[in-house]
């Protein structure tokens, strides 16, 4: 009751106009990647989020998000593979066969700066769960490790920017977050090194992880042909294969085959390839696929 | 008439009951009007049928024959009006002839009524029903629960209100058959403009005393197709396959008749 | 990816899913601040022309609000006409939701060229358009936005959103009610999906049919008969295209009536 008397005694035109904040954020020259949202007038806002975007519990929800994925990375002798596909699904629908799943963290190593053959030195964040979620704290985490960089004069260290996401993941628990990320790097200090982080809170360091509806698929693969001394070519075409396999029987996975391989002078992109021809040749050249038949 | 097969009702209750979502029918979000003029009654419809907001049939028929002079137009979901109207139309006739009479439009509505009431509702049909007998002009409407109405001029479905906008506007009494037409036909493109769930073309049916009934079928088309501006017809060869079986017209003729057809062999059946 | 969030066995996630949480949440909520007005939008990038395009046909229900509510909006313009705008922006949904994003998005790139004295880049104003729309992460705006422009070089650009800031540059997409009956088509017209130069080889030779940038004449083409496809088989989608063509010499704007069915 003192709610209601609340919600109905305030002044019916204090949010006329813009608030402060909001005027302070139109006429900033660098608007800050705030932690403000604006929330829903009602009690319950994680109930009113929940019936609006989840469409897990709620298939006919009205507003449909980006999700679904495949996504892994493992450490070798070699350093770090890092593969994905590239489908994003509102519900049933394909939003887009070409989203790009592993993101450059730390802006002075973002790709788009440098377009070289050479390694790109930082942190390479991978996206699964909510694509707006990932990307937007991705980027809010590479502000962060650029800050740290100009702070401490040296690059920050991946346990150091994966416990970032991880609390920060925590701070919001309960909200509606969706992330599965995984972060890979090398640095002086821990060589190369790869945590998990997700929207639950948790945080993991380890040698090999899958994230994503597809993600058991790829165990699979990865599980029965991972070793640690890998030669570089065995890794990147184990991370291929894997993906390849997830695509294969994820409907929720598919599009293009995204390859990236943590060095320790930095990061190297081994391409982004059409899964059909490679799943053919996989086919039809190794033999493998049998349970698909090409004759009449 | 037997009766419904209810053997997978609960199966289906507790599939949506645990999310499954059931299955969409096909429904006639509808504009259908009628009107009685000096000599007889004009009932019209449009064409579109729809499953959500997707157009599903952009000319289906919306009129109904009952007998030579019952015509029936229905709104509702598309295969209970079509097999209600078809199921009346059977015992009307059966009706007719073991009584030896032209059947009266008020039987027929009594028909449907008793049998819609009978499923509570649970069978989709609205209709309108329309026609001339013995004793004179009849012009009715049934709701899918049983409820009926009989007036001048009547509209029924999604867009009955745009319909009835025109009636309610332009409509005089003692109207003569060109009038009545006209009229029904400006309230079905009300519809057809107005309502999302109505669109493409004007059917009409003219039943008249002493004369043959009338079907006009697509009696306006103001909703023509455009014409596109590319040409999307691919080249031989565009689409990839992994195996091929090449079946001659000797192989096939063994098992059927086959005849040469005429015309350019490169074009497709969707070019005529 | 849900199935990982929520730790809900695998196979419930795929498939023909039977949600197991139906005594729980699924409660009917009051508080439902959005209507879908309907409608589609589409956009198609060239070598040296972006073109977003949208009917003008704005519904609720089975009613028709307006015959010409137009979808697409120039922003960053020096007054209420447009004029001097050199950024595009599409937005198809909740129309209410859609105008208070553009009256946003003007704002901060009006404000952007007064502090600057510089135009806002397409890539910035694209940046800058995600993070608005995450601000509303726990209340979104109900909008599927495309933004369109042309980039450093000269060339086409396009980005799209889903309603909480993901967004991805691309050669073309479709977003809307009829999105699922364009998108396929673009697929196949433009990135030119599932065709193949016939005679390039056997098998795995087989060379795919190359997708590069459109003339204009044809994009325009493509963008009047994907929507005459539209209108004739989703009932939302009718009444007008509205295109907008951005150019180096700035934005022309093309009307076209479409059926009113």
């Amino acid at each position: 009751m003192d709610k209601l008397i609340a919600q109905y005694t305030r002044s019916s035109h204090q949010n006329e106009f813009y608030s402060e904040q909001e005027q302070h954020d139109l006429t900033e020259s660098h608007p800050p990647l705030s932690l403000k949202f604006s929330l829903p007038p009602i009690d319950d806002s994680r109930a009113f989020l929940r019936a609006m975007t989840d469409d897990h519990s709620n298939p006919s929800c009205p507003i449909k998000l980006a999700h679904g994925t495949t996504t892994l990375a493992f450490r070798f002798q070699g350093g770090i593979i890092v593969a994905t596909d590239s489908r994003a699904t509102a519900g049933n629908w394909i939003a887009s066969q070409t989203v790009k799943k592993v993101i450059p963290v730390s802006r002075l190593s973002r790709g788009e700066d440098k377009p070289t053959d050479a390694p790109t030195p930082g942190l390479l964040g991978t996206m699964a769960g909510g694509a707006a979620d990932c990307q937007y704290w991705l980027r809010y985490l590479s502000q962060q490790c650029t800050l740290h960089e100009i702070r401490h004069k040296r690059r920050i260290t991946v346990a150091a920017a994966s416990k970032i996401l991880a609390n920060l993941t925590y701070g919001y628990k309960g909200y509606g977050l969706s992330m599965g990320t995984m972060l890979a790097g090398m640095t002086p200090q821990e060589g190369p090194a790869l945590y998990y982080i997700d929207s639950d809170g948790t945080r993991l360091p380890g040698n090999l992880f899958c994230v994503g509806s597809g993600q058991t698929f790829a165990y699979g693969v990865l599980d029965a042909n991972y070793r640690y001394d890998l030669s570089e070519e065995e890794a990147l075409e184990l991370g291929r294969r894997s993906i390849l396999a997830a695509m294969h029987r994820d409907a929720y996975s598919g599009g293009f085959i995204n390859l990236y391989h943590v060095k320790e002078e930095g990061w190297v992109h081994h391409g982004f390839n059409d899964m059909n021809p490679i799943f053919w040749k996989t086919k039809l050249e190794k033999g493998e696929f049998s349970n698909v038949t090409s004759e009449l | 008439m037997t009766g419904f097969d209810f053997s997978n009702y609960n199966r289906n209750a507790a599939l949506h009951a645990r999310g499954v979502p059931l299955p969409k029918a096909t429904s006639t979000g509808t504009t259908i009007v009628g009107c009685i003029f000096d000599n007889g009654v004009v009932i019209a419809a449009d064409t579109r049928a729809t499953s959500g907001p997707i157009v599903a049939d952009k000319n289906c028929e919306k009129l109904h024959y009952i007998a030579p002079k019952i015509w029936c137009a229905g709104a509702g979901t598309a295969a209970d009006t079509e097999f209600t109207t078809a199921l009346i139309s059977s015992n009307v006739e059966l009706h007719s002839l073991s009584t030896g009479r032209d059947p009266r439009v008020i039987t027929c509505m009594t028909m449907l009524k008793q049998h819609l009431f009978r499923y509570q509702g649970h069978i989709g049909a609205y209709l309108v029903v329309a026609g001339v007998d013995p004793t004179g002009v009849g012009l009715f409407t049934v709701h899918a629960h049983g409820s009926t109405d009989k007036l001048p001029y009547v509209t029924m479905g999604s867009g009955s209100l745009a319909a009835m906008s025109v009636f309610e506007s332009t409509w005089k009494p003692n109207m003569n058959r060109e009038e009545a037409v006209a009229i029904c036909a400006e309230a079905i493109k009300a519809g057809i403009f107005n309502d999302l769930g109505s669109g493409s073309n004007v059917d009409v049916c003219v039943i008249e005393n002493d004369k043959p009934t009338q079907l006009l079928r697509n009696y306006m088309k103001p909703n023509e197709r455009g014409q596109k501006e590319r040409d999307y017809r691919f080249p031989k060869g565009t689409t990839a396959y992994l195996n091929q079986k090449i079946i001659s017209k000797e192989d096939m003729r063994k098992y059927i008749s086959v005849e040469e057809a005429s015309g350019d062999p490169n074009l497709m059946e969707v070019d005529s | 990816m849900t199935s990982l969030v929520n730790q809900q066995p695998h196979s419930e996630a795929i498939g023909y899913s039977f949600s197991q949480s139906t005594h729980a949440p699924n409660k009917q909520h009051s508080f439902y601040p959005y209507t879908d007005n309907g409608g589609s939008t589409l956009g198609i990038t060239g070598a040296d022309f972006a073109i977003l395009a949208g009917d003008t046909r704005s519904v609720a229900g089975y009613n028709i609000n307006s015959r010409y509510a137009p979808k697409v909006f120039k922003i960053g313009g020096d007054d209420e006409t447009g004029e001097g705008a050199h950024i595009l922006l599409s937005v198809v949904g909740f129309a209410a939701d859609g105008h208070a994003l553009k009256e946003r998005l003007d704002a901060v790139v009006k404000m952007y060229k007064y502090q600057h004295g510089k135009p806002m880049s397409v890539r910035a104003c694209a940046q800058r358009l995600s993070t608005i729309l995450y601000q509303k992460r726990f209340f979104p705006y109900y909008v599927h936005a495309i933004l369109a422009g042309l980039d450093e070089e000269g060339t086409g650009a396009l980005y799209s959103y889903d309603p909480v800031g993901s967004y991805e540059r691309e050669q073309c997409r479709a977003a809307g009610s009829a999105a699922s009956l364009i998108m396929p088509f673009l697929d196949n017209q433009v990135n030119f999906k599932n065709q193949y130069i016939p005679g390039s080889g056997e098998g795995h030779a087989l060379e795919p049919k190359k997708a590069g940038p459109l003339p204009r004449s044809t994009v325009e083409q493509l963008v009047r008969d994907a929507f005459t496809s539209a209108v004739e088989r989703h009932i939302e989608v009718g009444d007008g295209l509205q295109m907008m063509v951005i150019t180096a010499n700035g934005i022309e704007e093309i009307y076209t009536p479409l059926k009113q069915d």
